[in-house]
């Protein structure tokens, strides 16, 4: 009896899990490159839309999917030109960016009609047979990109050249400066993975998990994932324990009731925030934070 | 006109510099400069701060583009627009600050800023052989950050030196170092120099390390070329008055530049002293002053300990005493708990041990503005980070750290603040157009002013001066060193926190010897020699 209940609890914890990791992979390398891109969240929204509106155009969520990538693209290229080429603060620029994509796509979202538009399972025959464990091998199939995402983001950071680049401009942008890193455009370039990953974390959650889209449907998933990369003290694997745990806690507020636990629903939906929040107060003071961190760079100023 | 002698001595010079122009606004940092570098030459760049020596650099090294002049390399003209492309063309930088991430291993930021796919294990494998070559052993998987500041500098010049550089520009590369570091510094120079055949191009404001180290002089003054010469046919005084543009009296100014270190200081040093030390009427008995009425001393350090954030121990059981109207001096290389020191007696930080006594009282550290009120005033090291406010007036700089005294209930009391600016800037000489005018418009010597006005308005029973002089020219540094002494002939205790043995040797009654966060030894300064000096700065007991 517990192992079907803890099975379909680790399952939904899984699900709800996915979609935080996607955009987790894309936060940690542009916080590795000093931007703490708060529009995490504008990123993901904007994904979910186009995924659903793409996907139910065309009438397959597969293209769905890549064209919330591109959209999360399109809005990280917004935001990366406007505070690291012209020197917007980034907290204004993400700040304006979440306000309008959430904004549009709820006009949008009264505006146009979508049909329903979802991405199959992919089961795995035999070991998902397994109890408890067998739900990783049950999910919809975009959720196995992440076995290529993770590992793909932990090589470009710490084993490539780009990847030494990124960090060397997230700690000391001077002497990046100095060595011959053009700092900016390597911080542009860290913004582009953010937003191509949270754009895909963000299709994932509205093509994968719901088939639909619903007004402000990522309900600040962002966040979550910001306060997820500095629950892993800026280290990937940290990082997906982080979102790991908040998936979780968001899965038992949804099992809780089911399993007979009453609890106000209000709070339960407060919880993961809850969590987040405490996290970020237990973890803000680590000092492995990239020491430039939303600092900007401009040339000849020290 | 260079290019000829090339001609005429039938070699082409290694690096050619030919009237180079930049100016940022209407300051003009360089002002159509030539600059010749023979190969197996080492090329001493000399000028005051803000005479253009770095803007020159950063022109060579492609970090700067200048307005008009060109360079050339084994005389074929080139065009240098990236750091990639100096490296491409033979030209490495040893940088004073700001090129290494402290982050990242050794083999890491010596991989940095190079083109192509990242090899671990062929860069560890050249940092070893480099490292041997030269004589300068490193881990290459080391943390920078866990490293003293002589080993970071060897990284820097591994990282240069890997490249191969034909033409290696040193800034003011002793800055950090220690005596005995210094000496093994120049010693790598030699050999690359002369075995190899590169030229070597090395920046400094300190004469004597220019005279010792150099082949050919070449001055900078306010961004033109002010002299050139080969390094046997000049001296320092000479350079020095080509310097600074005007003859160089051997006191305050001479210190400043670096004149006095010699072999034997006592001969050379009498008259510095004499002139350093009439100012102060208690010159003999200072020293005594503490022992005399015992815990009474004007500020009292007791056992301070702090470890840095990442567990480092930046202050280990520092005791130090300062008695009324004596000058002491804290002297040691950078990075060895000056700083630290300084923001502790600013009340930036708080110790996990220890005690800081002033006029005997013992001050709670925990509390903002508890060293203010116990009468401490603060020269901070870096002015602009924690002296002053640049875009604020001078009138406001004045007099921020005191408002309680310029207020009432609510309100400023605006004439009252005006009064006391009028008459600071009065008598403090301060030039400036007028004290409503920022204090950004100012010149580095007078915004110092500024801060030294503050501080002493106060009337403090202690004065921490860290590193007062760094940054200004000479007529500043001299005008600090009479204020200071002035202060302390008037009672206050004036504590100098310095890396310049010049200045320590001119100033002080008293020098303590900070290593690695601890008091190596304190000397009288008659018993003090750059030699004993040197031991104890490397952390032996002299």
């Amino acid at each position: 009896m517990w192992l079907d209940d803890g099975g379909t609890v680790l399952s939904s914890a899984l699900r709800l899990t996915a979609p935080l990791a996607f955009a987790a992979c894309g936060e940690y390398l542009a916080e590795r490159a000093g931007t703490l891109n708060i529009s995490v969240e504008g990123m993901m929204l904007s994904g979910a839309f186009g995924a659903v509106a793409v996907g139910s155009a065309t009438g397959s969520p597969t293209v769905g999917l890549v064209a919330g990538a591109v959209v999360g693209l399109l809005v990280a290229l917004v935001h990366a030109n406007l505070s690291h080429r012209i020197q917007i603060n980034t907290f204004v620029v993400g700040l304006v960016i979440n306000t309008l994509v959430l904004g549009l796509t709820s006009f949008l979202l009264q505006t146009m009609e979508f049909s329903r538009t979802q991405v199959g399972m992919l089961r795995i025959p035999g070991l998902a047979d397994i109890p408890l464990v067998g739900v990783l091998f049950e999910q919809r199939w975009p959720f196995y990109l992440l076995l290529l995402v993770v590992p793909l983001t932990w090589f470009l950071v710490n084993r490539t050249r780009w990847g030494l680049e990124l960090r060397a401009v997230g700690e000391n942008p001077q002497a990046a400066d100095v060595t011959g890193i053009k700092v900016n455009l390597r911080r542009r370039q860290a913004l582009m993975w953010c937003g191509v990953m949270s754009g895909l974390g963000g299709a994932y959650l509205s093509v994968g998990l719901v088939g639909s889209f619903n007004n402000n449907m990522t309900a600040g998933r962002g966040f979550i994932v910001i306060a997820a990369v500095i629950f892993g003290a800026w280290r990937l694997k940290g990082t997906l324990l982080g979102c790991f745990l908040f998936g979780a806690a968001d899965a038992l507020r949804l099992a809780l009731p089911s399993l007979g636990v009453e609890l106000n629903p209000q709070l339960l939906v407060a919880a993961p925030y809850l969590l987040a929040l405490t996290v970020m107060v237990l973890m803000a003071r680590s000092q492995r934070e990239p020491r430039a961190l939303s600092k900007p760079f401009e040339r000849g100023l020290v | 006109m260079s290019h000829d002698r090339a001609r005429t001595d039938g070699s082409v010079p290694a690096l050619e510099l030919r009237g180079i122009s930049k100016r940022y606004g209407p300051v003009v940092a360089c002002d159509a400069v030539d600059l010749t570098v023979e190969r197996g030459e080492v090329h001493g760049l000399l000028g005051e701060n803000g005479a253009g020596k770095s803007t020159l650099m950063k022109v060579l090294m492609g970090l700067v583009s200048p307005d008009a002049g060109e360079i050339h390399r084994d005389g074929a003209r080139v065009e240098v627009h990236t750091p990639q492309q100096a490296a491409g063309h033979g030209l490495g930088m040893v940088h004073q600050h700001f090129s290494l991430i402290e982050p990242l291993t050794v083999w890491e930021n010596v991989a940095l800023g190079e083109p192509g796919r990242i090899d671990r294990d062929a860069v560890c494998a050249d940092v070893e052989a480099v490292g041997a070559r030269y004589g300068l052993t490193i881990d290459p998987t080391a943390r920078v950050e866990r490293l003293s500041a002589g080993e970071r500098q060897r990284v820097e010049l591994i990282k240069a030196l890997r490249r191969d550089p034909k033409v290696l520009v040193l800034d003011e590369p002793t800055s950090v170092l220690t005596i005995a570091e210094s000496a093994a510094l120049f010693e790598v120079l030699r050999t690359s120099v002369a075995a190899e055949g590169r030229g070597v191009i090395l920046i400094s404001h300190k004469l004597a390390e220019i005279t010792a180290a150099t082949d050919v002089v070449t001055v900078l003054r306010r961004g033109r070329l002010a002299f050139h010469c080969r390094t046997a046919d000049t001296s320092a005084p000479e350079l020095a008055r080509r310097m600074v543009g005007r003859d160089v009296s051997l006191q305050a100014e001479g210190a400043a530049l670096g004149l006095v270190v010699t072999d034997d200081p006592a001969k050379h040093l009498s008259p510095v002293l004499a002139g350093g030390l009439s100012a102060v009427p208690a010159e003999p008995p200072a020293p005594q002053a503490p022992a005399d009425v015992p815990g009474t001393a004007a500020l009292a350090l007791h056992g301070l300990r702090l470890a840095g954030p990442d567990g480092r121990v930046l202050l280990d059981s520092l005791d130090l005493e300062v008695a009324t109207g004596e000058i002491v001096a804290l002297y040691g290389v950078e990075g060895n708990g000056q700083a630290t020191l300084g923001d502790l007696l600013s009340g930036l930080i708080a110790p996990d041990a220890g005690e800081v006594h002033v006029a005997g009282r013992p001050v709670a550290l925990d509390r903002p503005g508890a060293l203010h009120e116990a009468g401490v005033g603060v020269i901070p090291e870096d002015r602009h980070r924690s002296g002053v406010v640049l875009d604020m007036s001078v009138a406001d700089n004045l007099v921020m750290t005191d408002l309680r005294r310029y207020s009432g209930r609510l309100l400023m009391r605006r004439a009252k603040i005006r009064a006391q600016a009028e008459e600071l800037v009065e008598r403090f000489a301060i030039r400036t157009p007028s004290i409503d005018a920022p204090l950004r418009t100012l010149s580095g010597g007078n915004q110092q002013r500024v801060v030294l006005a503050r501080e002493l308005s106060a009337e403090p029973t202690v004065l921490v001066a860290a590193q007062p002089t760094h940054g200004l020219d000479v007529g500043a540094i001299e005008d600090m060193f009479a204020r200071l002494r002035e202060a302390a002939a008037s009672g206050v205790a004036v504590l100098l926190i310095s890396t310049e043995l010049e200045e320590v040797m001119a100033l002080a009654s008293r020098i303590a010897v900070i290593s690695s966060g601890r008091i190596t030894g304190v000397l009288d300064v008659a018993d003090a020699s750059p030699q004993r000096l040197g031991m104890l700065v490397g952390g032996e007991a002299a």
